[in-house]
């Protein structure tokens, strides 16, 4: 059993990180489907950062300023220069996949993945079975929790829910709203370098190209599913997670008789399955898609 | 005067311009601490636009404000709220998922912090109820009837210590008795020393609560502040709709414009026109719930050829949902729908098109032009939706058909290539007129047709619709106008959640309609 919970922690908390992050961003009212690319983005950086610094912090700190200046990029793109958001964010991912894969050719020559010499500290033998998770997954429900109070407890949280949701409104009571999205996807930045420092660092300890494989987008749909609410989208992405867990102990029984990559696909499939969900329960997501303000008169 | 009080607000010269419009050319004003001030005028004239500058939304080309004697830096809501300066919008800008307690912490400033549910509701209740606003802090604002959210922007807008608050046609969507209520909270508002300018276009209203009014014409001040005593209704009028265009008007247009009529509407009285079987049938019709509107509950309509028609009602209790039903574009849950004697209730839009269903949409950017096709474009959409898929079009044909049509109309405009978005709103709406009223219309739903136009294109809409009905059409007028239904309609339906509460034939009494429009028990039928 702890061997499920365990895994279902590894697989789940980058997930929960990144998808966070799109809670914010959701919130504040962009559709941020430049989750995948930030996730990758923060993994590579990571790594690199480990192998340049030898410090696990300097290099959580490398990634965290590298994502939260692809956030502001990102910001830029929508907000000043006036881009679809969703192409603006696919854009940023395409620039994240394919900018880590060259980053790394680049600097460590041709190779296809690259292992450091360590990771995210672990939680040790104190904690037993579960000595093996990295920090960072036990910080996890506490950073989860201290979104919860920011967006759903705090006059911050509601600014930024009005900005999203009535732009024009918040402009009402003297907020800015596209100061509001700035500081909210910065947030979601660092959220994102957290997420792809504990895929890359957390248990593994090596950064390959290609490696988040839709976790962003399945990040994005927990948003979705979750209803942009900080604990509910956590308990989406969780959910994800245990059918990914579930998905590998069923390759194990049963991998002679169902095929593989049925198997490997099922996260995939819950991903759509709770999408469907979702907008089933809520009758479809009318959160804001684009920037436009009511004009005047 | 020897040594008057600061003014509460003050404009000095103030010029707004979009672009090349210029909304505002050099307004100078000034508004007497702790007095009800009025300032009025048509669509178009500044109005909204002198609101949102002292308001600090909009950054002004040029001019300053003061307030209480200091100047304020324009542009800034925050530093206009620091001032004192709130502003309550025509429709409101609160949040739709927000509860009631969210909206008022969600615009307050000072100290915020950690709040749990309970605290918060607990920490606003007390202010609402001082405003005399009676409603659940943890109701959101999408489940509140129009009335209780204006209060709730009103109370929001009095989070701070507000010193002068701006209402920016607050009486555009409430029901008379509603009316009422407002300008009693307005009054006490004004004992407790809060300097109060509404924006109106109503005369009557204006001359029922205003201490002194301005008048705003074509983003110039008129006149004004005049202390009420010192004007008439029949000056007021003249000064709102310029002498020129007050001499183009006859008495029954200028009255229904500016709304200096008396309680009685007399009606345009046209029903002996009104024969021969109903071009419109609706029968116990009900819709399915959806999330775009009021459902119906059990709608009767009938509607004959020569006749118009009007919907009155508050906001959102179905108007939209019914002219979605007669589309085709709701789905019934029962009943039939009847056009021109076919049924068409399982028909789609595009067939009953065929029969003669004609449409002016509510909203006249989104839902009646592509802004950014050709005029040419938008005018024969009807008839290019209309005929076989694999039609060929000469496009030359087209608009030359297309210029005939809008000339006609009077639109003006450039050439038909242009995009339907460079009109304003009077041409746009003629555009529409010469696209939705041809001769084969039988039925014309008009929705909000003069919102937002201005005194002349509002008269020439009402010219078009009175024409068609003498051809014999049918019209279904839906406003948010009283004072426009009861003149250009032979009867009013007034419609309350979703379902028919009265219907009333001229003389109308404002009085009546307007208890049939908040009050479900004065369920009356003429």
């Amino acid at each position: 059993m702890n061997e499920i919970i365990i895994a279902i922690l590894r697989s789940g908390t980058p997930l929960i990180y990144v998808t966070l992050a799109g809670v914010i961003a959701q919130r504040a009212g962009v559709w941020n489907l430049g989750l995948e690319g930030l996730m990758i983005i923060g993994a590579c950086a990571t790594i690199v950062g480990i192998m340049l610094t030898n410090s696990i912090l300097a290099a959580i700190l490398i990634a965290i300023v590298i994502c939260v200046l692809a956030s502001i990029l990102l910001w830029f793109v929508i907000d000043r220069l006036k881009a679809n958001p969703i192409i603006a964010g696919l854009g940023l991912t395409g620039l994240g996949i394919g900018g880590t894969a060259l980053a790394v050719q680049s600097i460590f020559g041709s190779q296809a993945s690259v292992t450091a010499p360590f990771g995210i500290p672990k939680l040790g033998p104190a904690f037993g079975a579960y000595g093996v998770l990295s920090i960072s997954v036990a910080a996890m429900p506490f950073v989860v929790f201290g979104m919860w109070v920011l967006l759903r407890r705090t006059r911050f949280g509601l600014r930024l829910a009005a900005c999203g949701e009535h732009p024009f409104a918040a402009r009402s009571v003297g907020a800015n709203p596209s100061r509001m999205r700035l500081v909210a996807l910065s947030i979601g930045g660092v959220l994102c370098a957290i997420g792809g420092a504990e895929l890359a660092a957390g248990s593994l300890q090596f950064f390959a190209q290609g490696m988040t494989a839709g976790r962003g987008f399945m990040a994005f749909a927990a948003v979705i599913f979750g209803a942009s609410h900080p604990v509910g989208a956590t308990f989406a992405a969780l959910f994800f997670a245990v059918v990914g867990a579930l998905g590998i102990r069923a390759q194990l029984m049963f991998g002679d008789k169902i095929p593989h990559d049925l198997l490997q696909a099922l996260p995939y499939l819950a991903t759509v399955f709770g999408v469907w969900l979702s907008g089933k329960l809520r009758g479809g997501t009318k959160a804001a898609s684009s920037f436009a303000e009511l004009k005047d008169q | 005067m020897s040594n008057p009080p600061k003014p509460a607000l003050e404009c000095r010269d103030v010029t707004v311009k979009f672009g090349d419009v210029t909304a505002l050319s050099d307004v100078a004003v000034s508004f007497a601490p702790g007095q009800i001030h009025a300032v009025v005028g048509q669509n178009g004239a500044g109005k909204t636009t002198f609101a949102r500058v002292a308001a600090g939304l909009v950054q002004p080309t040029a001019g300053a404000v003061d307030v209480m004697g200091e100047e304020i830096r324009t542009g800034h809501v925050s530093q206009s709220r620091a001032a004192g300066v709130e502003l309550v919008h025509q429709s409101f800008a609160l949040p739709p998922s927000f509860t009631v307690a969210e909206t008022m912490e969600f615009g307050a400033t000072g100290k915020g912090g950690i709040y749990s549910r309970k605290s918060l509701a607990e920490k606003w209740q007390s202010h609402l109820a001082g405003l005399d606003v009676q409603v659940d802090l943890n109701r959101r604002i999408r489940d509140l009837p129009i009335e209780t959210q204006q209060g709730i922007e009103i109370a929001r807008a009095l989070v701070m210590d507000a010193r002068v608050l701006i209402l920016d046609e607050p009486t555009a969507v409430l029901s008379p008795s509603s009316i009422d209520m407002l300008f009693a909270r307005v009054r006490r508002l004004k004992e407790r020393g809060v300097t109060v300018i509404l924006i109106l276009h109503k005369i009557r209203e204006v001359l029922g609560i205003a201490d002194t009014v301005t008048v705003l014409r074509g983003g110039r001040k008129v006149e004004g502040p005049l202390p009420i005593a010192e004007v008439s209704a029949e000056r007021l009028a003249n000064l709102i709709v310029g002498d020129a265009i007050a001499k183009t008007l006859d008495r029954h247009e200028r009255d229904a414009l500016v709304g200096t009529k008396s309680p009685v509407g007399e009606g345009a009285g046209h029903l002996e026109n009104a024969k021969g079987p109903s071009v419109l049938s609706m029968k116990a019709v009900s819709t399915r719930p959806d999330s775009e509107g009021t459902a119906l509950d059990s709608v009767d309509l009938d509607i004959r050829p020569g006749e118009i028609v009007g919907i009155a009602g508050v906001e959102g209790n179905g108007q939209k949902t019914l002219v979605r039903a007669i589309s085709a574009l709701a789905d019934l849950a029962s009943g039939s729908i009847r056009l021109a004697g076919n049924d068409v209730t399982g028909e789609p839009l595009a067939a009953r098109r065929a029969i003669g269903l004609r449409i002016i949409p509510f909203e006249r950017n989104v839902e009646g032009l592509s802004l950014t096709s050709s005029l040419w474009q938008n005018w024969s959409a009807r008839e290019l939706l209309q005929g076989r898929l694999l039609r060929l079009i000469r496009p030359s044909a087209v608009r030359e058909a297309c210029d005939r049509s809008l000339k006609d109309w009077s639109v003006h405009y450039h050439n038909s290539a242009q995009k339907a978005g460079s009109l304003s709103g009077g041409n746009a709406q003629k555009v529409i007129l010469a696209r939705e009223v041809d001769r084969e219309a039988r039925l014309i739903i008009a929705a909000q047709p003069t919102r937002g136009l201005d005194i002349g294109a509002t008269a020439f809409v009402w010219q078009a619709l009175r024409q068609a009905r003498d051809r014999g059409a049918a019209i279904l007028l839906i406003s948010s106008d009283l004072d426009e239904l009861f003149d250009i309609s032979d009867r009013v339906v007034v419609m309350l959640s979703g379902q028919v509460n009265g219907e009333f034939r001229a003389p109308f009494d404002i009085a009546s309609v307007g208890a049939a429009m908040t009050d479900a028990a004065a369920r009356t039928s003429a």
